[in-house]
């Protein structure tokens, strides 16, 4: 078989899915999740090398003077529906990104390394991770929070910002013009944001992190993760709004020096022409994935453990206590035991 | 030329596997996506929730009896841009699905595309099997020949 004439079939089949299956103005950029609303984002590493997040977070406060004073009336509003717009994370960490890409040299420290490439032989070899915490509706956490699809919505006070995933939901609010607090002295999946203004660019620190992952084919990340991101919402031709996101992220156990990326969300008008309103989807008694054997798996109706998402209460005998009343219908084990 | 192809291609194929794989809450390794079927049944139930949406469906067997099916498909955020909504499969309609089944061989799948009662094939699928536009116009000459597996056509090639 001629390997560039069978290249080229599969450019071409590719390039005209993704035209006839995506909205007008979508090219997918390599490494993106809905990528190419706007130009090809670009990665901007700080001004200058930091050791520690806190250095790096500290040197943009100063430069800028330690911040813009927002009231109401002149905080940036990011109001409305979101959705990914692209970034730049798997070429972090895959050469070429793709999942025909190897793991990239010279980024993960040894044991992270070695981790990460065990991950990414399953991703190669059987075409999926077997694992993924979410499977146990796991929080999102943060940095994944960033990668995650669905919608979002974000709002700024001037004294503090609320960033949202609808999945989870995953929530993290941006403290401006403080310190970070540790007052239960652990770490959580969200862990501690500052963050101040610099004009219409917010400036955000995040630390105190639970060891996670990025997503089911990325690496893990140590409990000593943190980020430093800026925030801003850019707008081009003809009519695209895109909110921007470098970021830094430090992690002395699992990198060898510090990850640079951008992230980007575009505004969900397709979304918010549907109808959709953020609910509260809540995993856990709606998902039947479990990690069980070795890989990921779900119970189905009528088998133990089934949650039935749209089942009976614990008091079926109840006139109005389906959570189906609509349609009203059963499936088998579709009731609480009491 | 052929270095810009072969860049094209990758960089392509690239950016939509790694979209599909980004879409869902969970790994597909349950399911076998070299494997697709076609089923038809009626609707027990559409749970449009996320993170994940299901489809029942109740499939006869030869022998007369019937069993519950279960087809997982993409979150409601996602299939909203794709016209589908709760009431999409209202319980007792046919409809007819593509999927990708377990690989421990329970009644179950990825959803791929389905076919609805009035003819309409609509897109439902995460990344547990393919219900892209593709894979519907495949299907459509597969489904004329009267296949019902990837592997028969495949074998009747």
């Amino acid at each position: 078989m001629n390997l560039d004439r069978s290249l080229r079939w599969v450019a071409v089949a590719t390039f005209a899915l993704v035209v006839f299956s995506a909205p007008p103005n979508l090219v997918a950029q390599p490494g993106a999740f809905g990528g190419g609303y706007g130009p090809p984002l670009a990665v901007m590493p700080p001004p200058k090398a930091f050791a520690t997040s806190d250095e790096h977070y500290k040197f943009l406060l100063a430069a800028a003077k330690g911040g813009t004073k927002q009231t109401i009336t002149s905080v940036p509003r990011w109001d409305g529906l979101w959705v990914t717009a692209g970034n730049s994370h798997m070429s972090s960490f895959i050469d070429p990104p793709g999942f025909a890409g190897k793991v990239r040299e010279g980024v993960l420290t040894p044991p992270y390394e070695k981790a990460y490439k065990e991950r990414w032989r399953q991703q190669q070899e059987l075409g999926e991770v077997q694992y993924d915490r979410l499977t146990h509706c796991e929080p999102v956490g943060y940095p994944r929070w960033l990668l995650e699809p669905y919608s979002h919505e974000f709002v700024n006070l001037p004294h503090e910002s609320y960033l949202i995933n609808d999945f989870g939901p995953g929530i993290r609010r941006v403290y401006i013009g403080q310190e970070h607090k540790n007052v239960y002295g652990t770490h959580s999946w969200y862990g501690d944001t500052i963050g101040f203004w610099d004009g219409d660019k917010l400036v955000t620190n995040t630390k105190y992190l639970l060891p996670a992952d990025f997503t089911r084919w990325s690496p893990m990340t140590s409990n000593q993760f943190e980020s430093v991101e800026t925030w801003q919402l850019k707008k081009y031709p003809p009519d695209v709004e895109r909110l921007e996101v470098q970021v830094t992220f430090y992690d002395r156990h699992a990198f060898i020096k510090p990850v640079n990326a951008v992230y980007a969300f575009r505004r969900g008008k397709e979304l918010e022409a549907a109808g959709h309103r953020v609910q509260h989807w809540e995993c856990e008694t709606s998902n039947n994935d479990v990690f069980d054997k070795g890989t990921t798996t779900s119970r189905l109706p009528g088998e133990a453990g089934f949650k039935d998402a749209r089942g009976t209460t614990l008091f079926p005998e109840l006139p109005g206590q389906s959570r189906d009343p609509i349609y009203n219908t059963t499936l088998p084990g579709g009731k609480e035991s009491k | 030329m052929k270095t810009t192809f072969r860049s094209l291609a990758g960089a392509l194929v690239a950016s939509l596997l790694t979209a599909s794989a980004a879409v869902a809450h969970h790994s597909f390794a349950m399911f076998d996506r070299s494997v697709e079927k076609v089923a038809t049944g009626t609707v027990a139930r559409w749970q449009f929730n996320a993170p994940h949406s299901w489809l029942y469906v109740n499939v006869k067997n030869a022998n007369g009896s019937e069993t519950l099916w279960s087809f997982e498909g993409s979150a409601p955020q996602s299939l909203l841009t794709r016209g589908i909504t709760g009431s999409t499969f209202e319980p007792g309609a046919t409809v007819t699905i593509s999927y990708c089944p377990m690989k421990d061989g329970r009644p179950g799948g990825g959803l791929g595309w389905a076919r609805l009662a009035n003819g309409m094939f609509v897109n439902p699928s995460d990344g547990g099997c393919d219900g892209s536009p593709t894979a519907v116009e495949k299907w459509k000459g597969w489904l004329a020949k009267g296949y019902t597996s990837s592997a028969e056509a495949q074998k009747a090639k």
